[in-house]
């Protein structure tokens, strides 16, 4: 089975984040509170709880290199939290948002952060050494609505971020001082670089592949958006699939992504040689699920009526989703984040859900897969 | 009767299963505050399509979702006056206990006889198919006591009127 562990922190987890040695885990168990905890021989010990916010934290990213927390909350705040000796100090971000934060991240050289927000703006932090403080910049171009998520592409200076309005907008986060200057690309702070207006419906779970070619994100309407060569002239794929809608992805190789939502098992999205992208299978099931079971719901309807096993035939049906699949999660998924990284390839991640399980992956045993991501 | 009730639970039962994909999401137009947007109403672009499940001119369903709240109005099959009243009574007695049940609304939608409203606060208590499994028996189980209310005020009607005329044997 793909799944190694399976850990019950919380009655519910709304996001989580791992340390650069992955030997500390931090999440939030549906309130306002930061837990972390550390595995000490088989057993999940809390270290330390990070108590400064008001609400719900919507998001918490962990830098790997500079060891720093950020957290982003209902509360319009932002914290960055340092290690210092053995307890966590945090420090005030002045995000100047006037809505909710939901959701953060580092960007990959570690010296800024995004955070995406109800007030339907992208926000952009930055550290500013003279005054010893974090600033942030907001992107003047707003959404229609709220920014669900936001995604750092690899050369550190553009942001994709999706929202409720149900487009993607790729920023430019250029800041003097900041960023190194590239000749090549000559881009304004906040700059719209591709609005790309695919989906009819809400869109979540923003993601670059690791070399940035590629772009990927999920729509309500169970559809997963792939967008190769983001530029001037983008191409675009759309894949539908059959069962409730994703939450978030994650680009475990260039051309293999691992999608997780309201159907508690994690499901594999790969692109064949030609680079067109389609579903594959379910984790955690060795064959793609046969589109006749909602045919066979109604024949098993027909039968049940005729020897009055209606009711029978009706909890069967029921039972005739995930759950009978041998799922690990109850309840919905929500996010997924790597664990283990060889290369630009992601063999290890971890999903955590609603049903305050975090989950731990390992796709070394799925043979298929691997002939896939080896290719 | 029974001939349409089984296709219409199945219905209304794969319908939930997709509109009860709700999210935590915090109220966009007034801050630190978090609201059912289905009750409000205040973004359109947070609403979905509403769902109308009709079994016959007399009983449907309607089914409105939006991203964090879900809200399922009933309208119960009601034959005659004394089922018309019966209904209601019966009804508004459950919807006056509506902390009980947590997830009825204590006023029907216009136009309906029993509304539901489920927020993402309860998908993440309670489990999402027991939770659909509840609202579907609940339908099951009125049809049932309305029509068990109906039998015995009608038998106690006829109890009473037969001792009341036995007097003027």
């Amino acid at each position: 089975m793909a799944v190694t562990a399976v850990h019950q922190l919380a009655q519910c987890i709304t996001c989580h984040a791992w340390s650069a040695d992955r030997s500390m885990v931090a999440l939030c168990p549906n309130n306002s509170e930061v837990h972390i905890y550390r595995l000490v021989e088989d057993k999940w010990e809390k270290m330390h709880v990070l108590q400064k916010h008001d609400q719900l934290i919507s998001g918490i990213d962990w830098s790997a290199r500079s060891n720093k927390i950020v957290t982003a909350s209902h509360d319009r705040n932002s914290y960055v939290w340092n290690l210092e000796g053995s307890e966590w100090v945090p420090t005030l971000v002045i995000l100047r948002l006037n809505r909710a934060a939901l959701c953060v991240q580092w960007s990959p050289k570690e010296n800024k952060f995004a955070v995406g927000s109800g007030a339907k703006t992208v926000c952009i932090c930055y550290y500013e050494q003279e005054n010893n403080w974090w600033v942030s910049k907001l992107i003047r171009k707003r959404h229609d609505s709220s920014v669900t998520s936001v995604s750092w592409h690899p050369d550190n200076i553009l942001v994709a971020s999706t929202s409720t309005d149900g487009k993607c907008r790729i920023f430019s986060t250029f800041i003097k001082g900041v960023d190194a200057k590239d000749p090549k690309k000559e881009s304004r702070f906040g700059e719209l670089i591709v609005q790309l207006d695919l989906s009819p419906s809400w869109t979540f779970g923003v993601k670059w592949s690791p070399s940035g070619n590629t772009l990927a994100y999920v729509g309500h309407n169970s559809v997963i958006y792939f967008v190769d060569d983001v530029g001037p002239s983008p191409l675009a794929q759309n894949v539908v699939f059959r069962d409730l809608p994703l939450r978030d992805v994650l680009f475990v190789s260039e051309k293999m992504v691992i999608g997780v939502g309201y159907d508690c098992i994690p499901m594999v999205f790969a692109a064949d040689e030609r680079g067109i992208w389609s579903f594959i299978r379910y984790l955690g099931e060795r064959k793609a699920v046969s589109s006749g079971s909602r045919y066979g719901s109604q024949f098993s309807e027909a039968f049940g009526k005729f020897y009055g096993q209606a009711k029978q035939g009706v909890s069967n049906d029921a039972s005739e989703t995930s759950r009978t699949r041998g799922v690990v999660h109850e309840n919905c998924i929500n996010s997924i984040i790597p664990l283990s990284r060889q290369g630009t390839q992601i063999r290890r991640f971890s999903t955590s859900g609603l049903d305050g399980k975090l989950v731990m992956w390992d796709l070394e045993t799925e043979q298929d897969l691997l002939e896939l991501l080896v290719h | 009767m029974a001939s349409t009730l089984r296709p219409y639970l199945t219905c209304i039962r794969n319908t939930l299963d997709a509109a009860m994909c709700l999210q935590n999401f915090p109220c966009q137009e007034v801050e630190r505050h978090n609201k059912p947007e289905i009750e409000l109403k205040s973004s359109p672009e947070l609403l979905l399509n509403p769902v109308l499940i009709c079994r016959n001119e007399s009983e449907k369903c309607l089914i409105e979702t939006s991203i964090n709240s879900l809200r399922i109005s009933l309208k119960v099959k009601q034959a005659d006056e004394l089922e018309n009243i019966l209904t209601k009574k019966f009804l508004r007695f459950l919807s006056m206990r509506a902390e009980a049940f947590q997830v009825l609304r204590r006023k029907p939608v216009q136009g309906y006889d029993i509304s539901f409203l489920i927020t993402n606060y309860h998908c993440e208590e309670m489990q999402k198919h027991k939770l659909i499994d509840f609202i579907v028996q609940f339908m099951e189980d009125i049809d049932k006591e309305i029509s068990e209310l109906k039998m015995s005020v009608n038998t106690r009607g006829r109890l009473v009127a037969t001792e009341f005329l036995k007097q003027f044997i």
